[in-house]
């Protein structure tokens, strides 16, 4: 143990090493102990560490500012915090290159101030970091006009889990050399490597930003709403509700339920879509229907979302259940889930992503999910839909009684992490 | 030559009538649009998914190698047969199994061809983005296999970013469906997208589900017409800037323009440097301000001629030039190369300058053809295939311009894929770290080397 912490200490420095149990709690999270948590400034002392971790048989998970501890006893947590610079910010290609500790939410900000545009969503505001939005790979609710966010990753050096520094990728957006490594390695939770550089696809800013908020007594004249709006082809940067519950928490002056739309375009179709979802909410017998042009105030709204957002992702994940359905298969399928459920305004929490189709339950308590999801998979099944993510996989399978496929997305997911980490030293606590 | 027993088997799983083995059939399917070809013992139309799994597990018992084919025009020898393989068409397996307009979802069979998928989407006004240029003819499992892209490209993504799901038929004959009808749908790990572009080296594709849009409310093409390469250039950079994304800005050069009169006689200046075809699309009313602003920037460039199409008729003569310019060179020489490279997009200028010195250098005619918006360069090399020595010199200028792309920090392929004819220079592009990951992912799907096997690697 001892001889661990001194190699440990001698690769990166004394001064990035805390292996207190006090100091450590900071930084992770869940009940795992790991040995010590550590924080590398470079690509060599990654790289270092994991040798060693090979070596020695330790686990290692990695975050930006915290780390998950689940499976991580005796490990290494890595905390990149250190590696957090812009490396270039290229505005002729429109592509940055940047270390992947840096918080995404400050990316997004830098990106603003050099006139860029980097559309994902951050997935926790105050420790997401932007290694970890491509190793989480999220679909957010901007998706439908800025695709998910893996179409931003062009390139990046990452250390593999025995070691090596795979480096890949170009400027080019167009790029079919080789196998797709770049867009594989979006959304495997550091189970592939551990991004150590990440070559970033940007886009000019929209020309204005507005948003479009109303207040909806119900959940369903809501979504008939939306499904209003995309028959006229009227297709908003993001189109989401938030139930009754969440909106008295973010938006204290809400009556029942919040819709939050934004729109990112140019300045004249702006206006006027503006005007025309105000006028299709108002005829849905929304109150309170206000178009916010003015640059703070927007700027305000979505970080109020954002925040919420992050909320649920991170302290409320355990009682979250993600489904997709058909976006225009969304009043039916609310209607369906109320019967689960009970009154959806009342409900602890429940979010709209409406262009997605997406529905987001925050259940009352983490028990019900095992539960639930079986029957509310069923549920979206039905509309064309499934329970998002590793679980929905799972229960899609089920569902069609297909063990054997099951069997065989599984088998050949862990051949790959097999191939990749032989000694199953990465991300112990993600489940793929 | 294959025994009667492999055939029967053949004619047992798919039937008589999708199983051909005789020489002319089977010279028929040893070709792409390269110049390489290779004999394979039979080839097979599987109908149905089913049957594919039956071949596969078959062909497996008896240690045959499959190559997939969707239409055969690859640019890459992605379908060129070895001996003793199988050749498994895709191309009668053409069914639209379902287009879900209100949830932007197409579900299709894998030799559905691109077009007549348009044409169905087309009746309800969507359409499905990816357009390579050969999509007339070309089948969706074909433009999954390679990651195709095309002139709309710069705007709305390649081929990868329209698949929300596949079944999958793997080497081992397993079915898997990756992803599904929404983007949220992948376990874990994206398979979807490794899947996409390896060339049929990992899976079957069997199924495939598709993002569809609406049709955008307004377009506008322009054209835009120099006396130099050099400002077609700088215009390309200055839409960039201006915070203008074009669907297409495509560019041709004064060699194409001349061979493209030469099929049209349509009236482009035949001593004009480079042409560009530009075109946005969106909100009616945002259209006109961003032909202004694009108008203004080819005027700073020194534009000879400035074109905005005003009637569907005009669009239509606009795009003539490009539409023939392949086609085209066939009047001048007989055979013609058609290279894929892309480089940064800033890095434009060098590239086009460092072809026209290649032009002079190996003494060959070359056309310039690119998608400029996205650096995607498709240099025309125009030669007789009968002249050794002209054969000789094209591969070195294949050679040559692959490494002035990865000089200029750009890549051996930007849409055609690497399959045999790249395979050499795959590893000027990725380090030994990045071949062995490679091939840790063809062994997790296919150890034993089942699926076109040689390509890419
Ligand atoms: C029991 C439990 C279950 C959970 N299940 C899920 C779940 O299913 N899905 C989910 O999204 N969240 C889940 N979480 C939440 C998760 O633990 C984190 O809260 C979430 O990933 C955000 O972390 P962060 O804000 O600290 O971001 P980051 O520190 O940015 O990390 C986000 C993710 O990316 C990885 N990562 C970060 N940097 C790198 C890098 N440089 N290279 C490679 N990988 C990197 C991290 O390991 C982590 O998985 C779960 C949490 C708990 C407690
Ligand atoms: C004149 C011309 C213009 C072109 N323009 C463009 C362009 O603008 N952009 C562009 O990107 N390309 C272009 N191409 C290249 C070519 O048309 C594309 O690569 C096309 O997608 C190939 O489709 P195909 O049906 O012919 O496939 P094929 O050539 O038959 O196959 C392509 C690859 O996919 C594999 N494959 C086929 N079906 C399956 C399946 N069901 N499952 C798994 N693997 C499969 C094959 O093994 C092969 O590796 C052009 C070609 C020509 C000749």
């Amino acid at each position: 143990m001892n001889k661990a912490m001194a190699q440990i200490k001698g690769l990166i420095g004394e001064g990035h090493v805390v292996d207190s149990v006090a100091e450590m709690a900071k930084f992770l999270r869940g009940n795992g102990k790991p040995l010590a948590v550590v924080f590398p400034g470079s690509t060599a002392e990654v790289s270092g560490l994991v040798k060693l971790a090979n070596e020695l048989n330790l686990k290692i998970a990695v975050g930006g500012q915290v780390v998950e501890s689940k499976g991580l006893d005796g490990g290494l947590a890595l905390v990149l915090s250190r590696m957090n610079k812009i490396l270039e910010i290229d505005h002729a290609n429109l592509v940055a290159t940047v270390e992947p500790g840096i918080l995404h939410a400050a990316f997004v900000t830098k990106m603003e101030e050099e006139g860029l545009n980097f559309p994902p969503e951050p997935f926790a505001v105050e420790t997401g970091s932007v290694g970890g939005c491509f190793a989480i790979g999220d679909t957010d609710s901007k998706a439908f006009q800025y695709m998910p966010t893996r179409t931003y990753l062009l390139g990046y050096e990452m250390v593999l889990p025995t070691g090596e520094v795979l480096d890949i990728g170009n400027k080019c957006i167009k790029n079919v050399s080789g196998y797709d490594l770049i867009h594989f390695a979006v959304g495997s939770r550091g189970t592939l490597g551990i991004f150590t550089k990440l070559l970033i696809k940007l886009l000019p800013p929209p020309e204005v930003k507005y948003a479009v908020l109303a207040d909806f007594a119900s959940i369903h004249k809501a979504s008939i709403a939306f499904t209003t709006l995309i028959k006229r082809n009227i297709h908003p940067t993001r189109l989401n509700l938030i139930n009754a519950t969440l909106a008295k928490n973010t938006f204290p002056a809400t009556e029942g339920n919040l819709v939050m739309v934004d729109l990112e375009g140019f300045k004249a179709s702006t206006e006027l879509l503006a005007e025309e979802i105000s006028s299709v909410f108002k005829l849905a017998g929304a109150k309170n229907i206000r178009i916010v042009t003015n640059a703070d105030e927007y700027v305000k709204i979505w970080r109020a979302w954002l925040s919420l957002r992050g909320e649920l992702n991170t302290q409320d994940v355990e009682r979250i259940l993600d489904i997709n359905v058909g976006p225009m298969k969304m009043p039916p399928a609310l209607k369906a889930l109320e019967e689960i459920t009970g009154d959806l305004a009342g409900y602890p929490g429940i979010v709209l992503e409406g262009l997605l189709g997406h529905i987001r339950m925050l259940l009352p308590t983490a028990a019900e999910k095992n539960q639930l999801a079986g029957k509310v998979n069923a549920l979206a099944m039905s509309f064309g839909g499934n329970v998002s993510g590793v679980l929905g996989s799972r229960l899609v399978c089920e569902a069609y009684n297909d063990a054997e496929m099951w069997q065989g997305i599984t088998s050949l997911i862990n051949q790959i992490r097999k191939q990749f980490d032989p000694k199953g030293i990465l991300a112990p606590g993600a489940s793929l | 030559m294959i025994s009667h027993n492999v055939l029967d088997q053949l004619k047992a799983i798919v039937g008589e009538k999708n199983v051909f083995a005789d020489t002319i059939s089977v010279s028929s399917y040893s070709y792409d649009a390269t110049m390489l070809s290779g004999t394979a013992m039979a080839t097979v139309f599987p109908v149905t998914t089913e049957q594919t799994v039956h071949l596969v597990k078959y062909l497996d018992s008896v240690n045959i190698p499959l190559v997939p084919r969707g239409a055969g025009t690859n640019l890459s020898g992605g379908t060129i047969p070895m001996e003793n393989s199988v050749v498994v068409n895709f191309s009668r397996m053409t069914k639209i199994l379902e287009i879900d307009t209100e949830n932007f979802v197409a579900v299709v069979e894998p030799g559905l061809v691109n077009f007549d998928f348009q044409v169905e989407l087309e009746k309800y006004g969507f359409y499905y983005p990816p357009d390579p240029a050969s999509y007339k003819a070309t089948t969706l499992g074909g433009n999954l296999g390679e990651c195709s892209g095309g002139p709309r490209c710069f705007k709305y993504g390649v081929t990868r970013d329209y698949v929300l799901g596949l079944e999958v038929v793997l080497p081992d004959g397993q079915i898997i469906q990756t992803g599904g009808r929404n983007f949220r749908s992948e376990p874990g790990f994206d398979l979807t997208r490794i899947l996409v572009g390896s060339e049929g080296t990992l899976g079957f594709i069997t199924k495939i589900f598709l993002r569809i849009l609406p049709k955008p409310a307004a377009k506008k093409t322009m054209l835009a017409i120099y006396n130099e390469v050099e400002d077609a250039s700088q215009t390309v950079a200055d839409i960039v800037a201006a915070g203008i994304v074009p669907t297409t800005l495509e560019m041709m050069d004064n060699i194409l323009i001349n061979t493209a009169e030469d099929a049209t006689g349509a009236g482009l200046p035949r001593d004009a440097g480079a042409l560009l075809i530009i075109e946005i699309d969106g909100h009616e009313v945002d259209m006109d301000a961003q032909v202004e602003i694009i108008a203004e920037i080819c005027k700073k460039a020194r534009v000879r001629e400035f074109k905005i199409a005003r009637t569907v008729a005009e669009v239509d003569q606009l795009w003539l030039a490009r539409r023939v310019v392949i086609g085209s060179v066939a009047r001048r020489r007989p055979s013609y190369s058609l290279q894929d490279v892309t480089v940064p997009r800033s890095m434009f200028p060098s590239a086009v300058k460092e072809i026209v010195k290649v032009r002079k250098d190996y003494n060959l005619d070359i056309g310039i053809l690119a998608h400029a918006g996205d650096g995607n360069f498709h240099p025309l090399v125009l030669f007789d295939q009968r002249n050794k020595d002209e054969v000789e010199r094209v591969h070195a200028v294949e050679k040559h311009i692959c490494t002035m792309a990865l000089a200029l920090g750009g890549t051996v392929s930007g849409e055609h894929g690497i399959g045999l004819l790249k395979k050499h220079f795959i590893e000027m592009e990725f380090s030994a770290t990045a071949m062995e990951s490679f091939k840790k992912i063809k062994s997790a799907f296919d150890p034993n080397h089942r699926f076109n096997p040689g390509k890419i690697m």
